[in-house]
C-alpha cells in the first residue's frame, strides 16, 4: 500500500489487521460498521466467518486464540451488537485469552444523544476488557490498532475493544505502519524476561532439600507459549516432581506422562489434592490459586513452602501467600532455571522423593475415577473414555460447555498437548463450547475438533450450527444428554436437600432433527452397545455432526471437594458418609 | 444502617483497618479515572476523598490523589491492580512509604447572626491562622490549609459556636513522599 495515499478509517482498520497478519476475523454486520463491511466486501487477504449472534463472534474468537497462539478478532456492530459480546469478553479476561474486538459506534455527533442502536460502549467494557478505546479521531486509528494488538498479546493476555464512531470509518487519513509507530513503553505492560541468579539458587537448594514437592502447573504455562510447555517437562524429568496441572493447565504436562497426578481441585484426582494438602514444597507454574483449586483457605497446603511463577503481580499474594514469587515469563524463567541447572551440572537425589512417590502411588490405587458401567445406561464417564480411546491417534482439539460435562471431559479425556483443550474456566459460560470450536476449526483445518457439551449449554448458543454448516467446519457436538442441568442437580443434591429447582429442562428438542433442520448430521446413542458405533460414524462424517449421547440421568462428578472444604475432605463417591462439617458455610460459596 | 445509605457504614466494615492515601501518575486521558474508580466501586469499597489535576502539561499526565480506608491486604492488590491499567505509570500508597508528606486545602464559609458569633469565629480563624478570602456583613470566608486533621480540628471548633451556618468544600489529602 502506498503510504501517501489517504484512507478512510474502515480501508485503514484493514491495512492494520493485514499488517498484524489476521486472517480471520468472526462478526456481525449493523448499522454501524457498514463501511468496515464494505473494505472487508473488495478484499481478499481476510476471511470472514459471519456468526448468527455476536456471542458466538467473540467464543470463537477466543476459541481461535486459544488453539493457535494469535490473537482472536472480531467486529461487531454498536449497540446491541457490542453489549452482546460482553459476556465472552469478560470470559477472555478472566481466562486470559487475547482477542481483539472492534465495535461500531454511532457518529461522534450523535454520542449522548440516545441515538438509534447507540449505547455506552467503553463505559460498559471497561471493567471487562484488559483496555478500551473510543476513537474520535481517524489520524490516531492505525495506532490505536496496533497498540490493541500489542496490550492484548503482551504481559498477561486478554481483551482488547476498539470502539469506532461512523463517521471515523469513513474519514480520510494516512495509514500508518506499525515500525513508524514507537509505543510508550508504560503501556505495555510486558513480563519480566529476567530473573536473578538468587531467585534461581534459592529454588534449586529448596527442590534439593524438599521430600514432598509438587509442581502446581496452570494456564499461564499454556499462554507462555509450547516452549513453556517443553522447559517445564523438562524441569520435572529433571526433578523427579510430581505435576499436578488446573483446567487450564491441561496438555502443558503429558496427561500420559510418568510425572503427572491429574488434575486437582474441586473434582481433581485424590492424590493431586492430597498431594498438594501434603506437600513441604509447592511450585506454582501460572497458576493463580483460584478458589475451585485452594478449597478452604485456611486449610490449603498448610505446611509447604510456595514458590510462585505469575507474569501477573496482582496475582501474587491475591488469594494464599506465597514465601517467593517472580513476574517473569514462564518459558524465559524455566529455561533459565533449566540452563542454571546443566551448566551447573547439578543433580537431584531421585531417592530422596521415593518415600513420596510411594505415598502418591498408594493415594492413586484409590483410582478415585473409577465408576462401574452397567450394560444398558451409559455412564457419562465411559462416553468420554471411549470418545478418547477412539479419537487416541488423532490430532484432536476439544472444547466445551460448561457444567458437569466438562468436569468429566476434564478427567477422562487424556491431554498430552498444549492447546488442544479449550475451556471456559474463569468465567464458567455455558455456551462457550460450540462457537470456539468453530474458531479453533478454523485456526486449525486439518484438526478434528470436537465440542463436549451438556444439552442445557449447547441450547444457549445453538444458532451458531449454522455457521459451522455455511463455512463447512466439521465440528463434532458430542452432547451427554442427561436432560439436567447436571452440575445445578448436583450441588442441590448435595447442598439443599435433593430439591431440584428448576433444573430440569424440559420440553428439549429432538436433536437429531434438529442436526437436519441446519443441513447438519444428527446421531443418537441411547445405550451403551450404540456408543462406540456412534462415535466412529460421527469420526468418519466430515460435516458438522450432533451426537446426541443418552447418559445416565442421576450421575455426579467425583471426587468432589465441596465448597468450603479441604483438599483432605474431599468426596470420593455418594456412597462416601464422610460430609465435610463446614457444610452449612459451604453453601454461601459458589 | 445509616439512614442516609443502603451500603453499611464503613466504620462497622472496616474495624481492623486503616487509612491510606494513593498517589497516581497517569495519562490525562478520558475515561482513566472511571478505570481507577472502577477498581474500588467493583470491590465495594469507598472513596473518601479524590482529586485529579494535570501536573505536566508536556507529558500529558495527571496525578491523581485518592484517599480510602481498607485492609492492607486488599489496597495492596488494588495497587497491583492499578499498576496493570495500560494509562497508569505509577501507583503507591503514601501510608506504606517512610516519609511522605500530605495538605489539603479548604474554603469555608461561615453565615453569623450576631457579634458574638462573629468574635468567636473570628478567634478561632486566628488561632489556626487561616486566610479571609472574603467578608461581608453576616458572611466570611475562609481559606486553610495544612493536614486533614488539622482542616477536621478546626471544624470540630467551628461546631462549637451556637448559631452559625457553615457550608465547606475541601479538595481532599494531596501528598508527596521523599
Amino acid at each position: 500500500m502506498n503510504n501517501s495515499e489517504e484512507l478512510n478509517g474502515a480501508q485503514i482498520v484493514l491495512e492494520a489487521l493485514k499488517e498484524q497478519e489476521v486472517d480471520t476475523i468472526f462478526g456481525y454486520p449493523g448499522g454501524a460498521v457498514l463501511p468496515i463491511y464494505d473494505a472487508i466486501f473488495g478484499q481478499n487477504f481476510l476471511k470472514h466467518v459471519l456468526v448468527r449472534q455476536e456471542a458466538g463472534a467473540v467464543h470463537a474468537a477466543e476459541g481461535y486464540a486459544r488453539s493457535s497462539g494469535q490473537v482472536g478478532v472480531l467486529l461487531v456492530t454498536s449497540g446491541p451488537g457490542a453489549t452482546n459480546v460482553v459476556t465472552g469478553l469478560t470470559d477472555a479476561l478472566m481466562d486470559s485469552i487475547p482477542i481483539v474486538c472492534i465495535t461500531g459506534q454511532v457518529p461522534t455527533h450523535l454520542i449522548g444523544t440516545d441515538a438509534f442502536q447507540e449505547c455506552d460502549t467503553t463505559g460498559i467494557t471497561r471493567p471487562c476488557t484488559k483496555y478500551n478505546y473510543l476513537v474520535k479521531d481517524v489520524s490516531k486509528l492505525s495506532e490505536v490498532i496496533h497498540e490493541a494488538f500489542e496490550i492484548a498479546r503482551s504481559g498477561r493476555p486478554g481483551p482488547v475493544l476498539i470502539d469506532i464512531p461512523k463517521n471515523v470509518q469513513l474519514a480520510k487519513s494516512f495509514y500508518k505502519p506499525r515500525k513508524e509507530i514507537s509505543f510508550r513503553p508504560h503501556r505495555i505492560k510486558s513480563g519480566s524476561i529476567d530473573i536473578s541468579k538468587e531467585f534461581i539458587e534459592n529454588l534449586i537448594s529448596h527442590v534439593k532439600k524438599s521430600t514432598k514437592p509438587v509442581l502446581y502447573v496452570g494456564g499461564g504455562c499454556l499462554n507462555s507459549g509450547p516452549k513453556a510447555s517443553e522447559e517445564l517437562r523438562k524441569f520435572a524429568e529433571l526433578t523427579n516432581i510430581p505435576v499436578t496441572t488446573t483446567l487450564h493447565g491441561l496438555g502443558c504436562y503429558p496427561g500420559n506422562g510418568k510425572l503427572s497426578i491429574g488434575m486437582l481441585g474441586m473434582h481433581g484426582t485424590y492424590e493431586a489434592n492430597l498431594t498438594m494438602h501434603d506437600c513441604d514444597l509447592m511450585i506454582n507454574v501460572g497458576a493463580r490459586f483460584d478458589d475451585r483449586i485452594t478449597g478452604r483457605l485456611d486449610a490449603f497446603s498448610p505446611d509447604s513452602v510456595k514458590f510462585h511463577f505469575d507474569i501477573d503481580k496482582s496475582s501474587i499474594n491475591k488469594n494464599v501467600n506465597v514465601d517467593f514469587s517472580t513476574n517473569t515469563d514462564i518459558a524465559y524463567a524455566l529455561s533459565a532455571i533449566n540452563d542454571y541447572i546443566s551448566s551447573n551440572n547439578i543433580e537431584f537425589n531421585h531417592n530422596q522423593i521415593s518415600n513420596w512417590w510411594n505415598q502418591i502411588n498408594e493415594w492413586k490405587s484409590t483410582d478415585c475415577l473409577k465408576y462401574e458401567q452397567g450394560e444398558e445406561t451409559i455412564k457419562p464417564q465411559h462416553a468420554i473414555s471411549r470418545l478418547n480411546e477412539l479419537t487416541k491417534n488423532k490430532n484432536t482439539i476439544v472444547t466445551t460447555e460448561v457444567g458437569q460435562h466438562q468436569m468429566w471431559a476434564a478427567q477422562y479425556f487424556q491431554f498430552n498437548k498444549p492447546n488442544s483443550w479449550i475451556t471456559s474456566g474463569g468465567l464458567g459460560t455455558m455456551g462457550f463450547g460450540m462457537p470456539a470450536a468453530i474458531g479453533a476449526q478454523m485456526a486449525n483445518p486439518e484438526a478434528l475438533v470436537i465440542d463436549i457439551a451438556g444439552e442445557a449449554s449447547f441450547l444457549m448458543n445453538i444458532q451458531e450450527i449454522a455457521t459451522a454448516v455455511q463455512y463447512k467446519l466439521p465440528i463434532k457436538i458430542f452432547i451427554l444428554n442427561n436432560e439436567y442441568m447436571g452440575m445445578v442437580r448436583q450441588w442441590q443434591e448435595l447442598m439443599h436437600g435433593s430439591r431440584y429447582s428448576e433444573s430440569y429442562v424440559n420440553a428439549l428438542p429432538d436433536f437429531v432433527k434438529l442436526a437436519e433442520s441446519f443441513h447438519a448430521v444428527g446421531l443418537r446413542a441411547k445405550n451403551v452397545s450404540e456408543l462406540d458405533e456412534t462415535i466412529n460414524e460421527m469420526l468418519n462424517i466430515d460435516r458438522p455432526v450432533i451426537a446426541d449421547i443418552w447418559v445416565d440421568k442421576k450421575e455426579n462428578v467425583f471426587p468432589m471437594i465441596p465448597s468450603g472444604a479441604a483438599h483432605n475432605e474431599m468426596l470420593l463417591s455418594k456412597y462416601d458418609e464422610e460430609k465435610p462439617e463446614n457444610q452449612e458455610k459451604g453453601k454461601v460459596l459458589v | 444502617m445509616s439512614d442516609a445509605s443502603v451500603y453499611p457504614e464503613p466504620n462497622n466494615t472496616f474495624k481492623h483497618s486503616k487509612r491510606n492515601v494513593l498517589s497516581i501518575i497517569v495519562d490525562n486521558e478520558p475515561g482513566i479515572l472511571a478505570r481507577i474508580v472502577g477498581l474500588f466501586s467493583g470491590r465495594g469499597y469507598n472513596i473518601e476523598a479524590l482529586n485529579v489535576t494535570v501536573v505536566d502539561i508536556k507529558e500529558n499526565l495527571s496525578r491523581i490523589t485518592l484517599e480510602t480506608i481498607g485492609e492492607q491486604k486488599v489496597i495492596d492488590q488494588i495497587i497491583a491492580h492499578l499498576e496493570k491499567l495500560v494509562p497508569v505509570h505509577s501507583a503507591i500508597n503514601l501510608a506504606d512509604l517512610h516519609e511522605s508528606y500530605e495538605a489539603e486545602i479548604s474554603l469555608i464559609k461561615i453565615n453569623y447572626e450576631n457579634e458574638d458569633q462573629n468574635l468567636k469565629t473570628l478567634a478561632l480563624a486566628d488561632i489556626y491562622r487561616t486566610r479571609t478570602v472574603t467578608k461581608k456583613e453576616g458572611i466570611v470566608i475562609y481559606e486553610i490549609s495544612g493536614t486533614s486533621e488539622r482542616v477536621n480540628k478546626f471544624l470540630d471548633d467551628l461546631n462549637g459556636i451556637n448559631g452559625i451556618k457553615v457550608e465547606i468544600v475541601r479538595s481532599g489529602p494531596i501528598g508527596l513522599g521523599i
